[in-house]
């Protein structure tokens, strides 16, 4: 068993109330944050625990909070990312509906470590019950003291608001977040000037995923020393993996960063194997924007090492033969699935999704679901491959905002690693039509149908 | 060090804070950089991507692509602004905005100046390489508004428009609706144009890149003969136009990024309002009132007996049996040869203009509390202050480009202050609305100077070394009764405390002021007060401070600064002054008379009681817009002779004894002075239409014709004398005034003034002078008051001018139609009246009739119309009291009666065809 920090307490019956999250050491850190430390020395002690954003990019969580700017006498903001709505990626709702004082323990102790009086929690629209659930906590919360006016007599107030999205994706890139939270239109702002400078009201603002609040408490309570000694490398700590696709046990896994792939892969303590004894073919390992990758070079890098589950692990070999670790959505795929489907499938959802500012996201995302699917459908031509390959590079880094890349590196890491496919679909035009490419390479028909 | 970095491997220095694209551009010019959501009014945006370009950190290193309209330079970096890579990704995003835009160029209005089409040819299109697809070439056009156009086929989302609608204009009309290819631009809850809330700006058509958003008058296309650039005559905000003219007709009208007044931006009124100058209507021949007629006739005919008749009265009744009233919307140099006309070769003082009726007040007030009536500083200055407080003007309405930027200051978040009897677009973003009884500014000025000096916020030092009169001052303002003052003006006295506090307290804070202070009994004084208030808290003399007249004609200051009035020559000299007047007749070479001249109204009493005999007026309709209609038809009645230059048939013609018609802005040259002190060229755009003569060149022929030999009117040659004798003009060249004009005092070496009274004040000790006044009941209130319940105060709406002459032959009267009453919902139980219904206006001196709307925007018993329409006739109901310093009429009090009417005013006061 891997060391549990997040979900240690997830199988106590009634964790989800005040009374038994306050029993199992619930709020020990507010206590220890506001009596014991000054807010400077919170800062510290998670950068020394080297906790890096949860929410994808994977950015040190202590340096970001020593970017807001304290001196200029601005009300500052925290901002909790709950928009959750990347494809495969449902960690951070599982913790807000099974454990949600440890959010609020968190958002109470980074406000306290940010000295800010004021926090959001910007909830994806669909979690509603969750919703629900984070007010009703907050509410114990304070009926308990430990938000509101003065909380435990030291002068120090605090308020939390939860706000609900409307439905839209890109509200989860930070500065469209903050946009909506002001009542706007969800588009990314252009950056610098970054949130911790201009963010919420024009005020500095930290904005972060749940998860990464949800670690503050217990950094605080054992030391961000301690926290650093568990994972692996500059992958401290553990981290949430939601897991799907054609595995045995679909769930969300709390691992300790380091573990193997393999390991988390095929072992019954996390997914089980893949579905009914099946070949593994593809992964995506860290949410629907990072790059998939080919069984062969997901187990191993292109050196020849296992992979880890684990920041620096997973990106080794760059986009040529590695991914990332993202959000940690975790999509398993077998050998019937076929990959043109699939990407097409993401770029129908980065199309979508596209806020439409930026003329490469707009009109790329566009082309790219509109060629795709007339691959996939077997109506493309073998230029189109070109052309996809074109219209990625040209969104990939001249964007506003990073959705431009999260819809261009599916399509490339696929044409990168899965070409025959696409060529597949292009010769075998009526096959394409009639028949899913996965289920047919993966039987004898396949062969049959090529000599054809 | 300066820091430098490199573009394509050559250093050059860093402007701190610059974006790459604005040091590209300095160093290689405008086009180095191809850009299409960048536009030079608006914030960066960073959408379209096309201004990309390579950065690295090490010589020929590794290249990430920037968008460099809003990446920050980081020092010693390496710029490659035209790698294969870069040339490569450019075309691709045009390739892929093409895809969605219908490649009909040929045939669209703005073919040769589209932006995405130069930005495609730049970046070598040829074929587009994506299949047919989704688009929106079948978006249907909007033309459902007079002026503004629609045509989202062509649309390419680089969001221009709606941040012109947003940054510069603050109206919020525009947003993007749906997302990623849905995209698309709407109108306010997806109204058209008309509809929508839009006050038609054009800021959005001059920012679109394509002609998705234009006008009627297709000002982005390129058939255009010539452009010429003049200022607007519609307001003292003074906007620099690009009228573009095709076979000597005006086409359209653009507004010069360039313009240190305006950056690119205009109200409708100078954008659109133009065609006016065409009009059927307009007047092209001389007419000489016969058997009671006005009937066409010579130049000469109309010269000659003009002359003959002037003659005979100076020998019958002596020069100072006439008088001349100017113009503030002719130019400098037409006031001036205006009033030296009138003074040199009549020989009177009996010289005024329509400044009298508008911000005279400022100009004696300002004079009497800091030695120079005019703004202390300059608009620009708003981007600079912590805190504006705006008395008594409306700017959104009536300064509109100015009242735009006000607009978007009051929307960051910073103090400020409106004190306004009406809920002004403006006093709903302010963060302090003192909204008080018409008449009372003096009460609730005093209040805030009151809480000032007890909060110990007055600015010792400021008051010690630069200002005389503070402690008798200050007792006076300590005897101030709180009580009285806070049920005389009808405001919280917690709320002025407040706002008095926030002025005093902010760092820098600026005041404008418009007729809301000056059209009153006490304007003069009221002109003081806000002095005070700005010298009592230090703010005089540096950048974002000061007192800032909004001046409501175009060349208000300029008619003034020219000499006409009757106390004061050109350049403000005494003109009641034997000594002084010597150098005027040395410059003139005439006797000039030192006795007293007639102020406007002094006029109209003279003409009454047979004193005066003739009046010259250029270019103002009297009769429509000077209070107490009756009695000003009273006083032409009773004149020998007037002589009026004019546009268009006005009431007032319907007395005139010869009509000589004038000519417009745009057929003539000279210039105005804006109410930032700024002297700007007016150049002839058209000729003058067949028949018509500037007027300049009228009054000119004229003095000719009476023996005084002036040379032909000709803005260089004019403007060169005035520099002669106006003292601050002394550097002022028609050739060096360059696109931009100057702001006096301009020294003999050309150099000019944004800030007035840096060191020290212009009066005669140098010092700032503090002046204490009681508030008293306007005569209106207290001989009516009590009859007469009600108080009606008049106002501008942005669409039409004054009295509308010239908007009301342009489109602007398809969206404001006419006048209306604005009465409070209580108010309108009380009397019965609905919406849309007749009410009849009542004052002691006449009836008027006006359609209700009722609006929260005026508290119970205020009501607040405009006069834009001759149909109503509104002055028939205003009242002879005035500013008791200035004579400034007092139009924004008058006690009246209301009921329900059938509208039968209406039609008795309607104009006659003349
Ligand atoms: C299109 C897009 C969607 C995103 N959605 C989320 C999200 O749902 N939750 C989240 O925590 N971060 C999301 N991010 C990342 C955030 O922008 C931001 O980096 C993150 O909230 C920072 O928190 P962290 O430092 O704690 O990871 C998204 C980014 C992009 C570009
Ligand atoms: S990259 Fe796409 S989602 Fe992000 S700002 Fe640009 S258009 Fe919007
Ligand atoms: S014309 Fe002006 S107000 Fe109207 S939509 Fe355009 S920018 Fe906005
Ligand atoms: S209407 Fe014009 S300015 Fe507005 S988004 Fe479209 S192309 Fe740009
Ligand atoms: S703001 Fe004034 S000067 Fe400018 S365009 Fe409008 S009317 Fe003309
Ligand atoms: S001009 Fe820079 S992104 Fe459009």
């Amino acid at each position: 068993m891997g060391k549990k920090i997040l979900l240690e307490h997830i199988d106590k019956p009634g964790i989800k109330s005040y009374e038994v999250y306050r029993q199992n050491g619930g709020y020990n850190s507010v206590e220890k944050a506001l009596k014991e430390m000054k807010p400077s020395d919170i800062v510290e002690e998670v950068k020394k625990s080297g906790l890096r954003g949860r929410g994808g990019a994977g950015f040190p969580a202590g340096m970001k909070w020593s970017f807001i700017d304290k001196k200029s006498g601005n009300p500052r903001y925290l901002v909790c990312n709950a928009d959750e709505s990347e494809p495969g990626t449902f960690k951070d709702r599982y913790l807000m509906e099974f454990i949600p004082h440890l959010l609020i323990e968190g958002m109470i102790t980074s406000s306290i470590a940010l000295e800010s009086n004021l926090g959001f929690i910007y909830i994806r629209g669909e979690y509603k019950w969750i919703k629900k659930i984070l007010e009703q906590a907050i509410s114990e919360a304070r009926a308990a003291g430990w938000l509101g006016h003065n909380i435990l007599g030291t002068g120090y107030s605090l308020e939390l608001v939860v706000h609900p999205g409307a439905g839209a994706y890109i509200c989860g890139e930070e500065t469209a977040l903050l946009e909506s939270l002001e009542g706007k239109r969800g588009n990314p702002r252009i950056k610098p000037p970054f949130p911790a400078v201009k963010g919420l009201y024009g005020n500095p603002t930290v904005v972060n995923n749940v998860e990464t609040i949800a670690t503050v408490p217990w950094i605080i309570n054992n030391g961000g020393d301690a926290y650093a000694k568990i994972g692996i490398g500059r992958s401290t700590g553990t981290k949430l993996i939601s897991a799907c696709g054609n595995i045995n046990k679909p769930g969300v896994y709390e691992i300790e960063l380091g573990l193997p792939v393999e390991e988390f892969l095929n072992s019954d303590e996390y997914c089980g194997g893949v579905h009914n004894g099946k070949m593994l073919k593809a992964v995506v390992a860290g949410g629907s924007s990072v790059p998939i990758l080919p069984a062969e070079l997901f187990l191993k890098t292109k050196k020849g090492e296992s992979r880890l589950m684990s920041y620096e692990s997973l990106s080794d070999g760059g986009f040529e033969s590695g991914t990332m670790l993202g959000s940690g959505g975790f999509i398993v795929y077998d050998e019937d699935q076929c990959i043109v489907r699939n990407t097409w499938n993401f770029s129908r959802f980065y199309h979508h999704e596209s806020c439409g500012q930026c003329s490469p996201c707009r009109e790329g995302t566009g082309w790219m679901e509109k060629v795709l699917h007339n691959l996939e459908s077997g109506h493309g031509k073998m230029s189109d491959i070109d052309l996809l390959w074109d219209i990625q590079k040209k969104i990939d880094g001249n964007t506003i905002c990073p959705l431009g890349d999260a819809a261009a590196w599916p399509v490339a890491s696929a044409i990168r690693h899965f070409r025959e496919e696409f060529e597949w679909h292009i010769e075998y035009t009526h096959e394409a039509q009639k028949r899913n490419y996965g289920l047919l390479k993966s039987t004898k028909e396949f062969f049959a149908a090529s000599v054809v | 060090m300066t820091p430098i970095a490199f573009i394509n491997d050559q250093p050059f220095s860093i402007t701190p804070g610059e974006t790459i694209l604005k040091f590209v551009r300095r160093n290689f010019g405008h086009d180095f950089v191809p850009t299409l959501c960048d536009a030079p009014n608006l914030e960066p945006f960073g959408s379209c991507r096309v201004c990309s370009v390579d950065v690295a950190l090490v010589q020929a290193g590794n290249a990430k692509a920037q968008a460099s309209c809003h990446t920050p330079v980081i020092p010693n970096s390496y710029i490659y602004t035209d790698s294969d890579r870069i040339k490569k990704l450019r075309k691709n995003i045009i390739e892929l905005v093409l895809t969605d835009h219908p490649l009909d160029c040929l045939t669209c209005e703005v073919n040769n100046n589209c932006e995405l089409q130069t930005v495609a040819a730049r970046v070598g299109i040829r074929d587009v390489r994506y299949p047919a697809g989704k688009n929106h070439l079948d978006k249907k056009k909007d033309l459902s508004h007079p002026y503004m156009t629609s045509d989202f086929s062509k649309c390419i989302n680089c969001f221009r428009c709606v941040r012109a609608c947003d940054e510069v204009q603050g109206e919020f009309v525009l947003s993007m609706s749906g997302r990623g290819f849905d995209s698309h631009i709407i109108k306010s809850n997806e109204n058209n144009f008309f509809e929508s809330d839009c006050v038609s700006c054009g800021a959005c058509a001059q920012a679109c890149p394509t002609s998705a958003i234009s006008d009627v008058f297709e000002s982005k296309s390129v058939v255009a003969d010539k452009k010429v650039r003049t200022v607007c005559t519609y307001c003292g905000v003074g906007c620099n136009l690009d009228v573009a003219v095709v076979n000597g007709k005006v086409k359209s009208i653009q507004a010069p990024y360039d313009s240190d007044v305006n950056q690119g931006h205009t109200c409708l009124k100078g954008r659109f309002a133009f065609s006016f100058y065409n009009h059927p209507d307009r007047i092209k021949t001389p007419m000489i009132r016969r058997n009671g007629e006005l009937q066409p006739a010579t130049w000469d005919e109309a010269y000659n007996f003009i002359a003959e008749k002037l003659t005979t009265i100076l020998k019958d009744y002596g020069a100072d049996s006439i008088a001349g009233i100017s113009s503030a919307r002719c130019t400098n140099e037409e006031n001036y040869i205006m009033q030296k006309f009138i003074r040199a070769v009549i020989g009177t003082n009996n010289i005024d203009c329509c400044a009298r009726v508008c911000h005279s007040p400022t100009a004696l007030g300002m004079q009497r509390a800091f030695g120079t009536g005019a703004a202390t500083n300059s608009v620009e200055d708003i981007k600079h202050t912590d805190c504006i407080m705006v008395i008594g003007a409306n700017p959104t309405d009536a300064h509109p480009v100015t009242g735009a930027k006000i607009k978007q200051f009051f929307m960051k978040g910073k103090p400020t202050i409106v004190i306004d009897p009406r809920r002004t677009e403006l006093a709903k973003y302010a963060t302090y609305h003192l909204q008080l009884r018409p008449g009372t500014n003096v009460a609730l000025l005093n209040m805030m100077m009151y809480y000032i000096i007890t909060e110990k916020l007055e600015a010792k030092e400021f008051i010690e070394k630069r200002t005389e009169g503070y402690n008798d001052f200050c007792n006076q303002i300590l005897k101030v009764d709180i009580a009285e003052m806070e049920s005389i003006t009808g405001v919280d006295r917690n709320l002025v405390r407040e706002a008095a506090m926030a002025y005093a307290k902010a760092p820098n804070a600026m005041s404008f002021h418009g007729l809301g202070v000056t059209e009153h009994t006490q304007g003069s004084y009221t002109v003081m007060l806000i002095s005070d208030l700005a010298m009592i808290t230090g703010n005089i003399g540096r950048k974002g401070v000061g007192v800032n007249p909004l001046r409501g004609q175009n060349n208000v200051q300029g008619a003034a600064d020219m000499g006409c009035q009757p106390h004061q020559g050109a350049g403000y000299m005494n003109a009641y002054d034997p000594e002084i007047n010597k150098q005027y007749e040395a410059f003139y070479k005439r006797k000039i008379p030192f006795g007293k001249g007639l102020k406007i109204p002094e006029m109209f009493d003279a003409a009454i009681e047979g004193n005066l005999k003739a009046i010259w007026l250029m270019g103002e309709d009297v009769v429509q817009t000077d209070p107490n209609t009756n009695k000003v038809i009273a006083a032409m009645k009773n004149l020998d002779l007037l002589v009026l230059q004019e546009i268009f048939m006005t009431e007032t013609c319907k007395y005139a004894t010869v009509v000589l018609p004038g000519a417009t802005f745009l057929e003539k040259s000279g210039t105005y002075t804006n109410a930032e002190r700024r002297i700007q060229k007016v150049q002839k755009v058209v000729e003058p239409l067949e028949g018509t003569k500037a007027d300049g060149q009228i009054i000119v022929d004229i003095m000719n014709r009476m023996g005084y030999s002036q040379a032909p009117y000709e803005a260089d040659t004019m403007l060169e004398e005035i520099s002669q004798i106006v003292p601050f003009f002394a550097g002022v060249k028609w050739s060096e005034l360059g696109d931009n004009g100057k702001q006096w005092p301009v020294r003999k070496d050309g150099t000019d003034t944004e800030i007035l009274h840096l060191e020290n004040f212009q009066r005669v000790d140098g010092k700032g002078k503090f002046h204490y006044f009681d508030f008293k009941e306007s005569n209106e209130i207290v001989k009516n008051g009590k009859q007469y319940p009600y108080i009606i105060t008049t106002n501008r709406e942005l669409e039409h001018y004054n009295s509308g002459t010239m908007t009301r032959r342009t489109g602007n009267v398809d969206i404001l139609t006419e006048d209306v009453l604005m009465i409070h919902p209580d108010d309108a139980i009380k009397n019965l009246i609905n919406e849309g219904d007749m009410v009849c206006v009542e004052s002691p001196r006449g009836k008027v009739d006006i359609k209700a709307r009722i609006t929260d925007e005026v508290k119970p018993g205020i009501l607040s119309t405009t006069f834009h329409f001759p149909d109503v006739m509104l002055n028939i109901i205003t009242s002879d009291e005035h500013d008791s310093e200035a004579m400034c009429p007092e139009y924004k009090v008058v006690a009246v009666n209301i009921r329900k009417s059938k509208g039968s005013f209406k039609k008795q006061n309607a104009p006659l065809k003349v």
